[in-house]
């Protein structure tokens, strides 16, 4: 770890604690008042129109409501079907955790690669920028989903280029065990989102920070050890959570690419979860589906922010 | 009932909470609790009410809900502007969107209760609806002459008839076909089949076609649900039994049969293999195998042939001709279906005056000019005669298509029970079709699944 | 590949190269545009797939589908398409559109940079609840949400209004607060504490001292809602029933049908115009980007 970047942070720590302590003993009182009058926007916005939505899908999840009209209560029979019956949601679930596992560090990987390679002054920056982001903004479109398929396809771009270097390519979409990696590949290609946080971020770490590390002779990949990576950790850790519940909620793509074939292959919960609930009039089993998913997405991100202490680097200490 | 529990149930947590925190809007409370109260009253109100509709001729604003895409939306509005040129008295609130984006919308308005008088419907999901009173029975109209059906042959009525009662008027009628690229038949030297072909016949051609031409005899599609249904009616027999709480076929063999002829074809490379279909299913019928030249026959409901000859651009001849049959069928495979509806929701406030639209919408020949058999083959017979000599070539041969299905074709089955949306999304691709094209299990086994889970979802419809 | 990329970026951002190694420089100069332009062209594919699309005929879309040349040019698409359908042109989707991304962004951005100063910042009771409150909003798929919520504004009376989609920014988005918390967070507490010693109060300290080291993640902020407020047709769908409150982007998705028949060169035209206003925002702001702005004050 960087020895200026410890430096920096300790000093930060030891000053905001003593300061901070010195405070909370005056005037809590006035803190407190401050805080929720800061944070009332989005409370009451989340009271009003948040919160009794999502009281009332928990409730459903208890149901059989049929969208339509009818429910009854059904106690946990839809857990149990989810979990013991229900072979399209075992599918649904491996499908979207293969994804998350390839697609997230993939495409972060790429965002923190691209944004470091366009975080400078060079003539042309912003037209580069513009490109590398331009993937994004098309987004899910249905030109896309024509495209991608022409490029995927068993005489598209992609095999074409394999071709040259003599490997017959695979029919991507037609086949189970490959079908995934055009939406894989997609995300990946659709990094930039996480890109653009990074580029805020790095735009945020002090240059002077970088002197100082060429004074003491780092060359540019300690100098990316000793100060980047310590200093955007806060960042890497924003976009690591918010892609990971991206990824675990993701839906578009596959509904408009593949819509979850073939064998289910590319059926990712969300997709799944939509299809019970306005396709097969199932919004109690969905209900209960999404609770499932926020009890999974919860954990996830709790043990992330309770393994963040361990590499996540805060100028301040308190959460 | 329960939707109305529901909604009350949303609105006391609303108020409650607004109550509670004391926010802003907590002002208007008051006058928010009684019109929170007054809807849950409404709807006896106005059934009372409806009668005295009819005589004074009130100004009404009917909502009116469709899906479809940018042509449609551009000539079903022409026509509610030239029917509020005639009745002034009314006027519309339209909305349009998509197919896959239609049921989002209109399923979200039912739970909210608050649906449009008049809706477009769906053969597979007008039981779903019906069975829970989320539409009109039409008869009293029809009896009164206000929606006048009498230009109409009973045969296209049933499909929007369930027990008796019409729900449904058809906006125009299809059937299913196999569209047929001429040039390439004629360069092969093979000829076009006949109406009344089998699937023998089809295995045959296509082996010829893969010969002669070396590309795909068909698309993507065959494996569809909608094969599967009319492989029983031409036994005489139908998918699902007459309540719409099991299947309604003992004999598996011939599904059997129907799959193995498939998995023959695939392994000559007279249709595209499970993998390569996987490709193109799907994709519409823009991008089918056959617009790319990739196959000599595509299996499309037959209004869609005006899609294929736009996008296939000139040069290209096709030509209609109906499903084969099983050579041991007893009728055809192929039927005359609805392509679409207008019905009337059961919350419509001025019913008299939609079925007086929608008569309009069906009789009128200014309307249907305009309309241009978009939705179909127009279902009144005058309307149909008067339409099709001002046709374009390719329009004309649907009307020429329906006119020759409708010599020989099997009578109308019902439409699709409720849960048909469940097997068709969650049984017969996902754990039928794919996992035998893809070798997971043998046919034998597939239909038994097929059999096993499908009964399952129709028992539901016995309470 | 990571190795080799940091190098460059430290090198070329950072460090001045001598002038004796001008040639190299040079050389390095030219490997960075031509490996940056020859990926930028693979990014920008679908751009140039989507553009040459909308200028084919419409009976060349799908037989030609993976030539990027049109056998002849046809501006005409982009006519039918602006014509829109239904009596309703273009002029009045991208009027709806403007409204609802441009308030909508105003809206999320200012109230989440306030909501996150106080997560960032301020300590009060039942922080932490709340924030977790607020992840777990990101974390229950809309789906399920979509219904309650209709009946909701269908009781408020706000069906067919703009209000459904942008009084709920008011409160600003949850992606939007955690990240401007986690941007607080990395602004030094050194200068808080000087502003607060010299006497100045919560809302001074977040008007002098945070705002203006939080360009870059606001810029972000702006960038991302502008474009997801643009590209959203759910929330219009359910809540904007009329043609003529239709925003660009489910316009654009009422357009197409799957059952066929719709008019391809024009869908893809009015696709490509639609990125014209994300495009110009995506420019206007980055440029926040490149200027260094967060160094001022801070002592390394």
């Amino acid at each position: 770890m960087s020895k200026i970047a410890i430096d920096a942070a300790s000093r930060g720590n030891t000053a905001t604690s003593t300061m901070s302590k010195k405070r909370r003993s005056k005037n809590s009182a006035t803190d407190n008042l401050t805080g929720f009058l800061f944070v009332s926007p989005w409370l009451i916005c989340f009271l009003v129109f948040t919160a009794i939505p999502m009281v009332i899908s928990l409730w459903l999840a208890f149901t059989d409501y049929d969208l339509l009209g009818s429910w009854s209560f059904v106690g946990l029979d839809n857990f149990k079907r989810m979990f013991f019956v229900d072979k399209r949601y075992m599918s649904s679930i491996v499908a979207t955790l293969k994804y998350v596992v390839i697609a997230v560090p993939l495409r972060l990987a790429f965002a923190l690669a691209v944004a470091m390679l366009l975080n400078n002054y060079r003539r042309g920056i912003t037209l580069y920028r513009a490109a590398y982001y331009a993937p994004s903004v098309v987004g899910g479109s249905i030109a896309v989903a024509v495209m991608w398929r022409q490029i995927f396809g068993t005489q598209g771009a992609i095999n074409a280029l394999l071709a040259i270097v003599g490997i017959q390519g695979p029919s991507w979409f037609g086949n189970p065990a490959t079908a995934i990696w055009t939406l894989i590949i997609m995300a990946a290609w659709q990094f930039g989102s996480p890109m653009l946080i990074f580029l805020a971020g790095l735009r945020q770490i002090p240059k002077e920070l970088y002197e100082a590390a060429a004074i003491d002779g780092a060359n540019g990949w300690h100098s990316f050890w000793r100060v980047t990576f310590p200093l955007l950790t806060p960042i890497i850790f924003f976009n690591l959570i918010m892609q990971t519940i991206h990824g675990l909620r993701a839906f578009t793509q596959a509904f408009i690419i593949t819509e979850g074939r073939p064998l289910d292959s590319t059926l990712f919960y969300a997709l799944y979860l939509y299809q019970r609930a306005f396709v097969t009039f199932h919004m109690g089993y969905a209900s209960a589906m999404a609770w499932v998913l926020l009890l999974v997405i919860g954990l996830v991100t709790a043990i992330n922010f309770k393994l963040s202490s361990l590499w996540v680097h805060y100028e301040t200490s308190e959460v | 009932m329960r939707t109305k529990f529901f909604t009350l149930f949303c609105i006391v947590l609303v108020a409650g909470l607004l109550a509670a925190c004391a926010i802003p809007p907590a002002t208007p409370l008051p006058g928010e609790a009684t019109e929170a109260s007054a809807p849950t009253e409404k709807p006896t109100e106005e059934a009372t009410d409806a009668p005295t509709v009819e005589a004074a001729p009130e100004p009404v604003e009917l909502s009116i809900l469709w899906w479809g895409s940018d042509k449609r939306h551009e000539i079903t509005q022409q026509v509610l502007n030239m029917y509020t040129a005639e009745n002034p008295h009314v006027t519309f609130a339209p909305e349009y969107s998509s197919w896959s984006d239609y049921w989002t919308v209109s399923n979200t308005k039912a739970a909210g209760g608050e649906l449009p008088c008049i809706m477009q419907q769906d053969y597979a999901y007008l039981n779903e609806w019906t069975s829970r009173e989320l539409l009109m029975s039409l008869n009293e109209f029809i009896d009164s002459g206000t929606l006048d059906m009498s230009d109409v042959p009973a045969d296209f009525l049933a499909g929007g008839t369930i027990d008796g009662n019409v729900y449904a008027i058809p906006l125009g009628v299809n059937a299913q076909a196999f569209i047929i690229e001429k040039n390439v038949f004629g360069e092969a030297g093979l000829d076009i089949p006949q109406p009344d072909w089998t699937w023998d016949d089809f295995e045959v051609l296509a082996g010829e076609i893969k010969d002669k031409t070396g590309i795909w005899a068909q698309g993507a599609d065959l494996p569809a649900e909608a094969m599967w249904k009319s492989l029983y009616l031409a036994y005489g027999e139908w998918a699902f039994n007459e309540d719409g709480t099991a299947l309604g076929y003992e004999n598996d063999e011939p599904l059997i049969a129907y799959m193995k002829m498939i998995k023959r074809l695939q392994e000559i490379g007279a249709l595209p293999t499970a993998e390569e279909g996987t490709e193109y299913s799907g994709a519409g019928p823009e991008a089918s195998p056959l617009v790319l030249g990739k196959a000599a026959m595509d299996y499309r409901w037959s209004n869609q042939v005006v899609a294929v000859v736009n996008a296939a651009g000139k040069g290209r001849e096709f030509v209609l001709v109906p499903l084969p049959r099983p050579v041991d069928g007893k009728q055809p495979s192929v039927y005359i279906k609805p392509a679409s509806f207008f019905a009337i929701t059961s919350t419509c406030k001025a019913p008299e005056e939609a079925a007086r639209f929608i008569s309009y919408f069906t009789n009128s020949l200014e309307a249907n000019e305009v309309l241009a058999a978009e939705r179909g083959v127009p279902i009144a017979a005058q309307v149909r005669d008067g339409l099709k000599e001002k046709m374009d070539p390719v329009t004309g041969m649907t009307f020429d298509f329906i006119a020759l299905v409708q010599e020989d074709a099997s009578p109308l089955p019902p439409p699709d029970p409720a849960g048909w949306g469940d097997i068709r999304t969650n049984v017969w691709t996902p754990i039928f079709v794919d996992p035998v094209l893809y070798g997971q299990i043998t046919i034998e086994e597939g239909v038994k699944v097929l059999r096993r889970e499908a009964d399952a979802i129709l028992a539901q419809n016995k309470r | 590949m990571s190795a080799t990329i940091s190098t460059s970026t430290g090198k070329t951002s950072v460090f001045r190269q001598p002038t004796n190694k001008q040639i190299k420089g040079w050389l390095q100069t030219l490997a960075y545009h031509l490996s940056v332009a020859g990926l930028g062209f693979m990014m920008l594919y679908p751009l140039f797939w989507m553009i040459a699309s909308s200028l084919k005929p419409q009976a060349e879309i799908w037989t030609t589908v993976s030539s990027l040349i049109p056998s002849s040019i046809h501006f005409e698409n982009y006519l039918n398409g602006w014509k829109g359908f239904g009596g309703n042109s273009f002029t009045v989707f991208y009027k709806n559109s403007f409204i609802f991304a441009g308030v909508g962004t105003l809206f999320t951005v200012v109230s989440s940079t306030i909501v996150a100063y106080a997560f960032g910042r301020v300590k009060f009771f039942g922080k932490e609840i709340l924030f977790s409150l607020m992840l777990m909003t990101m974390m229950l798929p809309n789906q399920v949400l979509i219904i309650p919520q209709y009946i909701i504004f269908h009781k408020l009376g706000w069906i067919n209004t703009f209000l459904p989609l942008l009084v709920p920014r008011l409160g600003g988005g949850a992606f939007f607060i955690f990240m401007i918390v986690q941007f607080i967070r990395g602004i030094p507490r050194d200068l808080d504490e000087a502003a607060m010693i010299d006497g100045a109060g919560r809302s001074r300290i977040f008007f002098s001292v945070i705002l203006p080291q939080l360009t870059p993640a606001l810029v972000t902020s702006a960038i991302f809602s502008f474009y997801w407020t643009w590209d959203d047709f759910m929330d219009p769908l359910i809540y904007l029933n009329k043609p003529q409150l239709y925003t660009v982007s489910l316009a654009l998705r009422s357009f197409a049908d799957e059952s066929g028949g719709s008019d391809w060169g024009a869908i893809f035209a009015m696709l490509t115009l639609s990125l014209i206003p994300v495009f110009l925002i995506f420019v206007f702001f980055q440029r926040y980007l490149v200027e260094g702005i967060s160094t001022t004050g801070l002592k390394g």
